[in-house]
């Protein structure tokens, strides 16, 4: 219980609260653009964290290189999902019954998607570990493996790459009016079909993204789909609907919660903190603890 | 400039408009009136995309405008100012009037543009930077049509603009789109306002539970008794 | 209400039908199976009073499983008689859900799920570290464990909870619950109290689904305590529901037949695979079937018998 040892602990949490970021990221863009939950997001970042751990098995590729290869091959596999997901639920004009069926289809699809994982790569734990993924620094008695830097830094990269695409590209900008009112934004001659495509895609690709990190620094399996599925619910609540750069916050904010409930109540728990919180914040402030205004990123 | 010939359209199972057929000559002002519920929103709706109709054609210009989705709609040359202004309220009034150029026709004249919008509502350059939601209605409205001629329409629809607005600002707000209509760009306005629509209007359509009851120019429609018992109380 | 009559009637003679079945057949093997079906049957039957007819979709009924489970299990096994020990089950079940209930039903749609599942989850990892072993039966229990009771108590629980839920639903709170599934907001503009019969409906949902999972514990020789807690229990329901038609009290015994049924035929062909073709088959449900299995043979009915047209009543599909 030495202050090293919180120290320690901490450390990880923000490791992991900046891949818990990066993986809801691609979450709260697809639904805060199109009221989609989709559930199978976290069954997209095993696809990416799968496809990167074959580019090296079987090629050497550096995960870190791969991730040129994961993120378009994402963003293509999200493509083709928009049409068997999204599209059907698109007509619906009611919100409500948008969200309902987009849940259950998107479901399906995560069941899916996981016994193809099962059934392609076994249901043994992966990870990618190569000749630096044991480098670990050590800054002021805390052990910080090199991985967990990079991870940081790319997940904080990513956001605000995504945070800047929205605010200053022209693109960006028809994203951000299709989410706030898709019927004003098609009368700005907007294609709010094409926004729906890219914005769903994109959402997937960065999936695949943090898939690939969270290979590399922790460890993939089959069934990590509803786990991330479930860290991506509990940020977007908490940091309320398309608020990009709350996310990442909120990310950090539960990595370092779940790091302090396991100095408090024991490892095992990790996870019920989480859940907890969300519950929590669901009652009190169903429209999350970061919207003040809806400023809309 | 815009036909409409013969429509019907649905909402669902539910007919809201039957045998529609209208026609909007370049420069005119007309206007769509009729009681709540007639269907006159209906047109412009379907006019924009938003609804297909079952039945009949819409051409603009002669080209087929009803199986074109809304934003090709928009790049041909048609604004709708929509019931309820639709402003995105997370944005600024400047960043509403900049998604309102959108189109790339209209993104070089954007600044330009701006200008003028702000020359004509004053009001809205002191509020540039105020985010739209905390604008009065007036002021809205104002936003509204302003974001609506940003994307330089020949046509302008717009849908209800003296909805829950005081006398005064109804009035100086149709002085301003009068003046948009004298500097060239065809205005077609759906108004439950009878008395100030027949007022304004060079040509009238009377809608009156989903079908075209009366029409014509609307100096002759503001005399005509079956409209002045239905709509324009005594004279 | 002449298809009402007729279904009430078909059903009837299959529960008379079910009750006589093990007097004819012997085997081992299509007991369990038929029970395995009627036990699912409960289970979709169960959800279906929150999910279907109320349309509050909710991912944490394992949560009430569960605990009817935990509850039934430890009374059992330790003297208390089977009955009581199931009734307790079913109490603790309803216990909770007013736990859960009561602060979730606050909640619209996807935060709803959420909020359900995420509570339902946080329950199973905390008793998956608590008590981590196994459910053992004592010899004694083993040595007299026969599958006929546990055929006759599923049977007894399926048609219990349909019945209730006929009743139910064909009651004036049935048609409370309707406008809530159709449309909450206009229905509390009607003066529909959305929380007292939400509240009723999870109740009722969580109490016979307690029960199940105590019918659960008495069926199963030895599991890991925590398994009934497991998301599983929560998602099974609800794809079997909806695959056979939710808000129909038909729909999840269909649902669960197929479900069974299909599992039995697949399991050997594809092993572990024809969990994706379920995931298929749900989603393609969802998308081009919305109203499940009841509303395909509905389309067929109506295009064989009425010439494609559509009933203009608004039929009480209870």
């Amino acid at each position: 219980m030495t202050p090293d040892f919180v120290a320690q602990i901490l450390a990880y949490g923000i490791i992991m609260g900046a891949l818990y970021g990066l993986a809801s990221v691609g979450f709260t863009l697809v639904f805060g653009v199109m009221r989609v939950l989709n559930v199978a997001h976290g069954a997209f970042m095993m696809i990416g964290g799968y496809l990167s751990f074959w580019g090296f098995t079987l090629y050497h590729i550096d995960p870190f290189v791969s991730l040129l290869l994961v993120g378009p091959s994402l963003f293509l596999i999200g493509l083709i999902f928009y049409i068997v997901q999204v599209f059907p639920v698109i007509k619906f004009t009611d919100d409500h019954d948008k969200i309902n069926t987009s849940l259950l289809i998107s479901f399906g699809l995560s069941v899916v998607l996981e016994n193809v994982a099962l059934l392609l790569w076994t249901g043994d734990i992966r990870s990618i570990t190569g000749t630096y993924t044991e480098n670990v620094f050590e800054i002021f008695k805390i052990r910080i493996p090199l991985v967990g830097i990079v991870g940081i830094g790319l997940a904080v990269l990513f956001v605000f790459a995504l945070y800047l695409f929205l605010i200053k590209t022209r693109f960006g900008k028809s994203i951000r009016a299709t989410a706030a009112d898709w019927k004003a934004a098609s009368l700005m001659g907007i294609n709010t079909n094409r926004v729906y495509l890219i914005s769903f895609a994109l959402g997937v690709a960065l999936a695949g993204i943090a898939g690939t990190l969270i290979c590399v620094i922790h460890s993939i399996d089959p069934y990590i789909g509803l786990f991330w599925t479930l860290k991506g619910m509990i940020i977007i609540t908490v940091a309320g609907v398309g608020n990009i750069r709350g996310v990442l916050a909120c990310g950090l904010l539960l990595g370092i919660v779940e790091s302090l409930s396991v100095f408090i109540a024991g490892a095992s728990y990790r996870e019920v903190a989480g859940l907890i919180i969300l519950v929590i914040v669901l009652m009190v402030k169903p429209k999350g603890l970061f919207t003040t205004k809806v400023r809309g990123v | 400039m815009l036909e409409i010939n013969r429509i019907d359209v649905y909402y669902g199972d539910l007919q809201a408009i039957w045998d529609v057929s209208l026609s909007i000559p370049e420069g005119e002002m007309v206007t769509l009136i009729g009681a709540n519920g007639a269907g006159k929103s209906t047109v412009l709706k379907t006019i924009v995309g938003w609804l297909r109709p079952a039945r009949g054609t819409i051409r603009f210009d002669g080209l087929r405008l009803d199986n074109q989705p809304t934003w090709k709609v928009v790049e041909k040359g048609i604004c709708l100012v929509p019931e309820g202004r639709g402003l995105f309220h997370g944005m600024t009034v400047l960043e509403n009037l900049e998604m309102g150029a959108f189109i790339p026709r209209a993104r070089k004249a954007e600044s330009e543009a701006i200008k003028k919008i702000f020359e004509v509502f004053p009001i809205l350059k002191g509020r540039r930077n105020q985010p739209a939601e905390t604008l009065s209605g007036g002021e809205q409205q104002m936003l509204a049509i302003g974001r609506g001629l940003m994307s330089q329409p020949r046509l302008m629809l717009l849908d209800e603009v003296s909805l829950g607005l005081a006398p005064l600002i109804t009035e100086n707000i149709f002085e301003v789109i009068k003046q948009i209509n004298k500097s060239g760009v065809t205005v077609c306005f759906v108004e439950q306002n009878a008395v100030l629509a027949l007022e304004l209007a060079s040509l009238a359509y009377v809608f009156e539970g989903g079908r075209i009851v009366k029409q014509g120019e609307a100096k002759a429609l503001r005399k005509d008794k079956g409209i002045q018992d239905a709509y324009l109380g005594t004279e | 209400m002449e298809k009402d009559w007729r279904g009430w009637l078909m059903i009837a003679a299959l529960l008379v039908l079910l009750f006589l079945l093990p007097l004819a057949v012997k085997s081992d093997y299509y007991i369990n199976l038929l029970f395995l079906l009627l036990f699912n049957a409960a289970l979709a039957q169960s959800w279906n009073i929150l999910g279907g007819y109320t349309g509050q979709i909710s991912i944490g009924h394992s949560a009430f499983f569960g605990a009817g489970a935990f509850a039934t299990r430890l009374l059992w096994v330790n003297g208390v008689p089977l009955l009581l020990s199931l009734i307790i089950g079913g109490i603790i079940a309803v216990i909770l859900a007013s736990m859960i209930g009561f602060p979730a039903l606050r909640l619209r749609g996807p935060s709803f799920a959420i909020g359900t599942l995420a509570l339902a989850e946080a329950l199973h990892l905390t008793i998956r570290n608590i008590l981590p072993g196994v459910a053992f039966l004592p010899g004694k229990y083993i040595a007299t464990y026969t599958l006929i009771p546990r055929y006759y108590l599923a049977l007894t629980l399926v048609g219990v909870t349909s019945i209730v839920t006929y009743i139910v639903m064909n009651s004036k709170m049935g048609l409370a619950i309707e406008a809530i599934r159709n449309d909450q907001d206009a229905a509390e503009a009607s003066g529909v109290n959305l929380f007292k019969y939400k509240v009723l409906s999870l109740t009722l949902s969580a109490l016979f689904m307690g029960l199940a999972g105590g019918v659960f514990a008495y069926y199963h020789p030895s599991y890991y305590i925590a398994y009934p807690f497991g998301i599983g229990w929560s998602f099974e329901p609800l794809v079997m529901t909806i695959i056979g038609g939710a808000g129909t009290l038909i729909g999840p015994i269909i649902g669960a037949t197929f479900f069974v049924g299909l599992r039995e035929v697949l399991v050997i062909r594809l092993g572990e695979m024809h969990i994706i073709l379920f995931g298929i088959i749900f989603v393609l449900v969802v998308i081009f079937l919305p109203g499940g299995i009841v509303e395909g043979i509905e389309k067929i009915s109506r295009h064989l018998f009425r010439g494609g047209q559509k009933q203009c009543t608004n039929e009480r599909r209870a």
